[in-house]
């Protein structure tokens, strides 16, 4: 027994070292070797291949600039993005900058991953970007931890050839007319198996479930946390996942089965919308791409307009939600000064191709994604101005960011799996609202006392 | 001197096993009795003695994956087993041509990457653009959710896994036959037995330490499903193929409660702990 | 017995025709058992390497299209165009066979232990190195991401390889193999004045083929087709195994037109098994049958 205590023991000595940052200058490739004094850096990004090649290009053309700095770019599946920084960003082999979403912010603060930005990049963030969004997704404790780049909101998204169809002029706005037009929208065969959905819920994918529920919910008077407190059990969250259960198992205008989506957030509930089988969703703009490559000329058809507006609600209001580069603050020094020389260039307005944009403004909207640096949003102004983006734009002013809390992650799938029960007639929606209620509770009071 | 050797010849392989999985083991149980989001050096986790214990045996959830992941198992075993036996006394018997190929041909499965599979099974179940439906519309029966349903989902896993596995297996069995000695279907013949009597008294029971060793890895093998679940449901709908390894997966890497995670971990060994001796046991009541 | 030898004749011939009727019908059904098996194991495959000659367009029409009507072959340079593939074939193909061959190098040294040498605790030490045989992957995950990373291997070929140089899964094959090979054979060649080291390499090693091409096809195939702790320890896109860069290859299908990108990758991702299984498959029923599983 005490010989497995020693072992233990040595191991745990051994790993301590590894990963205090005793060996601050991690052993590089070959590459950073071969130049005297020059330093690298990893970029851990989701991004998909094209984008990837886009920002190695940038990277060429900063690398030509700064001699001595190289930067590589490590990249993952969406679905694997956390789970990598999980197990890799303690060390200081880890990526030196990180693309992440801004729910993830608190606990890499909290467990000294994420670095402070040095003074003059948190000023360049705090003159140069929206005053809510340096608030709401890159500050905790008042201290700014990166660059926010995307910026993703949900609107209702609408096939007007359907809504032609059956005769509708105009999107739904209210939570009535989105029963009465789902309902006209909706055709069965003989069995009574849906053929064309008028309304479509997703399934399976954490965020893609919550935060349009939020959306509405939101639109109903509502919100998720007060504070440090869930709100799941309000009324507007009921009366959401209430309104769920009705379009799916009175009116019979929501199939979920017509709702799935893999690890890679594509599968039948985009194959449905794509091919014109569902009529009515609420998605964000970030999928314009896919939306583009799998419709073809048929994207045309594809509308956007604000969210439905709840009984309990004054206007609409859509969850916003932000991504953003950190540095890591286990990297070294050297590193964590090149990697935020780096950020700043590639967010600064010129490092783009178009002129007047920044590098990051250019990517994004490669993707369809809206940039957030106030002048990129000045710069693509007329490109944003698309019959897809415009109502995302115009949405934008009164968009809720999602609240970035600790255990968000979790808090975030404890929801979904609640809305699903109720969408795969396993609950009620009360009793679904109840339960979630506490294991939020149960949640987010591991972090707050 | 037989010592030494025997230590020269030990010290690589068992070396490496106690210090790559043996110690691994031991800080899986270290790190399940404290709270540690993984993102800070082992010396910083908070010991919590074994709320996390407490925590995961009563968390719905967890009892839920517990739940599915014995009935992905159970069913596994239930339909791979039998199968794998019919096939492998099939390919057995040297009565007709074509054995050699549809051995291969069913082993050829196994060599695909599992993640080959899933993506390849995610393509037939769509319910769209998937040849499955196709199939089943032309024999005029109703299209059906497949992955996307509560109730199918599971299911759909298990084929997978047994399309997957069934050729292994049944080499496995074939392995097993070719111990038997021919004198005893000989014998059984003379004494009139048929195929189905040889089956019933002379290839079952003398299969039966093959028949346990498959059951024991198709046991383990399916007790750790885990890529599957990851590329195609991530444990939904609503948790109905959520199973220990994935569950295991979430909580560590996208919560962070590593601390959770590893007293899921030890539960699953103690699981196993007790289920395959228990198999052993059974196999030597002879 | 006696009853039928007293039956009457015209009886016998009834049943014989019977039985050549019935012999006929079981021959027939096995052929047609044949035939369905093989299309069912097939069919996935089939279709994996039909939707990889499909053009964008025909992926994404309804219904689906089944056979692809020019078929072409540009998935294939796609894939080799968004990912470096090659470069994680390489990669594959050094982690596997790196892994493999140690695993029979310590199985072959560790098996001839517990199979021919006496001991106290021998056989203890053997049903615990097997009882290693059942612990999943998972389980031993995290911690050991912390021991590869504490020797400083994290995103490096030692660190995926290290700890999959030695298994029970070998070892007990061994042994059990080892077992069968007659003591006198190794008397014989230790009277001759042959050392342990001899004697397990020029004595026991030749009577392994079978074992060998067994465990070779196994371990191979379980390297080459793990995802788990490659995906854990591997960080660059240099480094990536060829099951990494497939699962990256689905980012690239946010839309279903290039479902042709990722079955194509799936088709090469599964060569080199199936030529290895083609090299050994004779040896290996054999090799598992001796060795394997009759305790």
């Amino acid at each position: 027994m005490r010989k497995i205590g020693a072992i233990i023991a040595a191991l745990m000595l051994a790993a301590a070292c590894g990963t205090s940052g005793q060996s601050a200058a991690p052993s590089q490739p070959v590459a950073a070797s071969a130049k005297a004094a020059s330093v690298t850096i990893t970029y851990l990004t989701h991004w998909p291949p094209q984008q990837v090649e886009l920002l190695n290009k940038y990277i060429a053309k900063f690398e030509q600039a700064n001699p001595g700095i190289q930067v590589q770019v490590r990249a993952v599946p969406f679905g694997s993005l956390l789970s990598t920084l999980r197990a890799q960003a303690g060390s200081p082999s880890g990526p030196t900058i990180t693309g992440i979403y801004d729910l993830w912010l608190p606990e890499l603060v909290k467990d000294g991953i994420a670095a402070k930005a040095p003074t003059a990049q948190a000023q360049d963030i705090e003159n140069n970007w929206p005053a809510n969004l340096v608030s709401g997704a890159v500050t905790v404790d008042g201290s700014v931890y990166g660059y926010p780049n995307e910026i993703d909101l949900y609107m209702l998204n609408y096939n007007k050839k359907l809504f032609a169809d059956a005769g509708i002029n105009s999107p739904p706005t209210t939570w009535d007319e989105l029963t009465k037009d789902a309902q006209a929208l909706t055709k069965r065969d003989g069995s009574g198996k849906i053929t064309q959905q008028g309304f479509g819920l997703i399934n399976s994918w954490d965020s893609g479930v919550v935060h349009p529920w939020l959306s509405m919910v939101l639109s109903d008077g509502g919100q998720l946390l007060n504070g440090t407190t869930p709100q799941l059990t309000s009324q507007a969250a009921v009366e959401t996942t209430t309104l769920y259960d009705q379009l799916i198992h009175q009116l019979k205008v929501t199939d979920p089965a017509m709702g799935t989506s893999n690890a890679n957030t594509t599968g039948p509930f985009l194959d449905n919308f794509t091919n014109q089988k569902t009529a009515m969703i609420v998605m964000a703009n970030w999928w314009e791409s896919a939306l583009q490559s799998a419709m073809g000329a048929n994207f045309a058809n594809v509308g956007t307009a604000p969210i439905p507006v709840g009984p309990h609600g004054s206007a609409a209001h859509s969850v916003s939600y932000a991504w953003l580069t950190i540095v890591n603050a286990h990297a070294s020094s050297e590193q964590q000064a090149a990697a935020w020389k780096f950020l700043q260039w590639l967010d600064d307005p010129g490092s783009g191709d178009t002129a007047g944009a920044a590098g990051m403004g250019d990517l994004l909207m490669t993707m369809g994604i809206l940039p957030s640096r106030n002048s990129d949003v000045q710069t693509f102004q007329s490109k944003l101005d698309t019959p897809f983006l415009k109502s995302y734009v115009d949405g934008l002013s009164s968009a809720a960011p999602f609240p970035i809390v600790l255990g968000g992650a979790e808090l975030t799938v404890a929801i979904q799996k609640a809305i699903e029960s109720v969408e795969f007639g396993q609950a009620t929606p009360g009793a679904a609202m109840q339960s979630a209620q506490s294991q939020a509770q149960q949640i987010i009071g591991q972090y707050y006392k | 001197m037989q010592l030494l050797w025997s230590g020269v010849f030990l010290v690589p392989g068992v070396g490496l096993i106690a210090v790559f999985v043996v110690v691994p083991i031991l800080l899986t149980a270290w790190i399940s009795l404290h709270q540690w989001s993984m993102y800070t050096p082992l010396t910083q986790m908070q010991f919590v003695g074994l709320a996390n214990y407490q925590e995961v045996l009563s968390d719905p959830t967890f009892q839920q994956a517990l739940l599915n992941t014995f009935i992905y198992s159970g069913v596994s075993i239930v339909l791979t087993v039998p199968l794998a036996v019919f096939f492998g006394i099939f390919l057995y018997r040297p009565a007709i041509r074509g054995r050699t190929a549809l051995r291969m041909v069913l082993f050829s499965t196994y060599m695909v990457p599992t993640v080959a599979v899933a993506i390849v099974w995610g393509y037939l179940y769509s319910p769209l653009y998937g040849p499955f439906n196709e199939i089943l519309s032309f024999l005029g029966l109703p299209s059906q959710p497949w992955l996307g349903s509560t109730s199918e989902a599971m299911v759909s896993l298990i084929i997978l896994n047994l399309w997957q596995t069934l050729g292994y297996y049944t080499v496995l069995v074939l392995a097993g036959l070719t111990q038997i000695p021919q004198d005893y279907y000989d014998a059984s013949a003379i004494d009139g037995a048929g195929l189905l009597g040889q089956t019933r008294y002379v290839t079952l029971p003398l299969l039966r330490r093959t028949l346990t060793f498959v059951v024991i890895i198709a046991g383990i093998n399916t007790l750790q499903v885990f890529d599957p679940v990851y590329v195609l449901t991530q444990g939904g709908p609503v948790n109905s193929t959520n199973v220990l390894t994935y569950d295991i997966y979430q909580t560590a890497f996208q919560f962070g409660r590593a601390g959770a995670a590893s007293a899921m971990a030890v539960l699953l060994l103690i699981v196993l702990a007790i289920v395959v001796p228990a198999l052993l046991h059974v196999a030597r009541e002879d | 017995m006696h009853r039928r030898k007293r039956s009457a004749t015209r009886e016998f011939v009834a049943t014989q025709r019977r039985a050549r009727f019935s012999r006929l019908t079981l021959v027939v059904g096995q052929y047609i058992l044949l035939t369905v098996a093989s299309f069912v194991a097939l069919f996935p495959l089939l279709w994996m390497v039909a939707s990889s000659l499909k053009t964008p367009a025909e992926l994404q029409v309804l219904p689906p299209v089944w056979l692809p009507a020019h078929p072409n072959l540009d998935a294939f340079g796609t894939v080799f165009s968004v990912i470096p593939y090659g470069q994680a074939f390489l990669n594959s193909f050094v982690i596997a066979a790196g892994d493999t061959v140690a695993i029979v190098l310590t199985s072959i040294m560790a098996g001839f232990v517990f199979a021919k040498y006496q001991f106290r605790g021998r056989d203890l030490l053997f049903y615990a190195v097997l009882a290693t045989m059942f612990v999943p992957t998972i389980v031993t995950l995290v911690p050991l991401f912390h021991v590869i990373q504490a020797m400083d291997l994290v995103d490096s070929y030692p660190g995926v390889m290290l700890p999959q140089l030695a298994n029970a899964f070998g070892i007990f094959l061994m042994r059990q193999f080892i077992r069968g090979v007659p003591d006198e054979l190794l008397d014989a060649a230790r009277v001759d004045g042959a050392s342990e080291w001899t004697v397990l390499w020029r004595i026991i090693s030749p009577l392994l083929v079978p074992a060998v091409a067994t465990l070779v096809l196994f371990a191979f195939v379980y390297q080459w087709n793990s995802f788990l702790w490659p995906l854990t320890i591997l960080q660059s896109q240099d480094k990536f195994t060829v099951v990494l860069a497939m699962s990256r290859l689905l980012s690239y299908t946010s839309s279903i037109q290039f479902q042709n990108v990722v079955m194509a990758g799936a088709v090469i991702s599964i060569l080199p098994n199936t030529i290895l299984f083609l090299f050994l498959q004779r040896f290996f029923i054999a090799g598992l049958a001796q060795t394997g599983i009759k305790g």
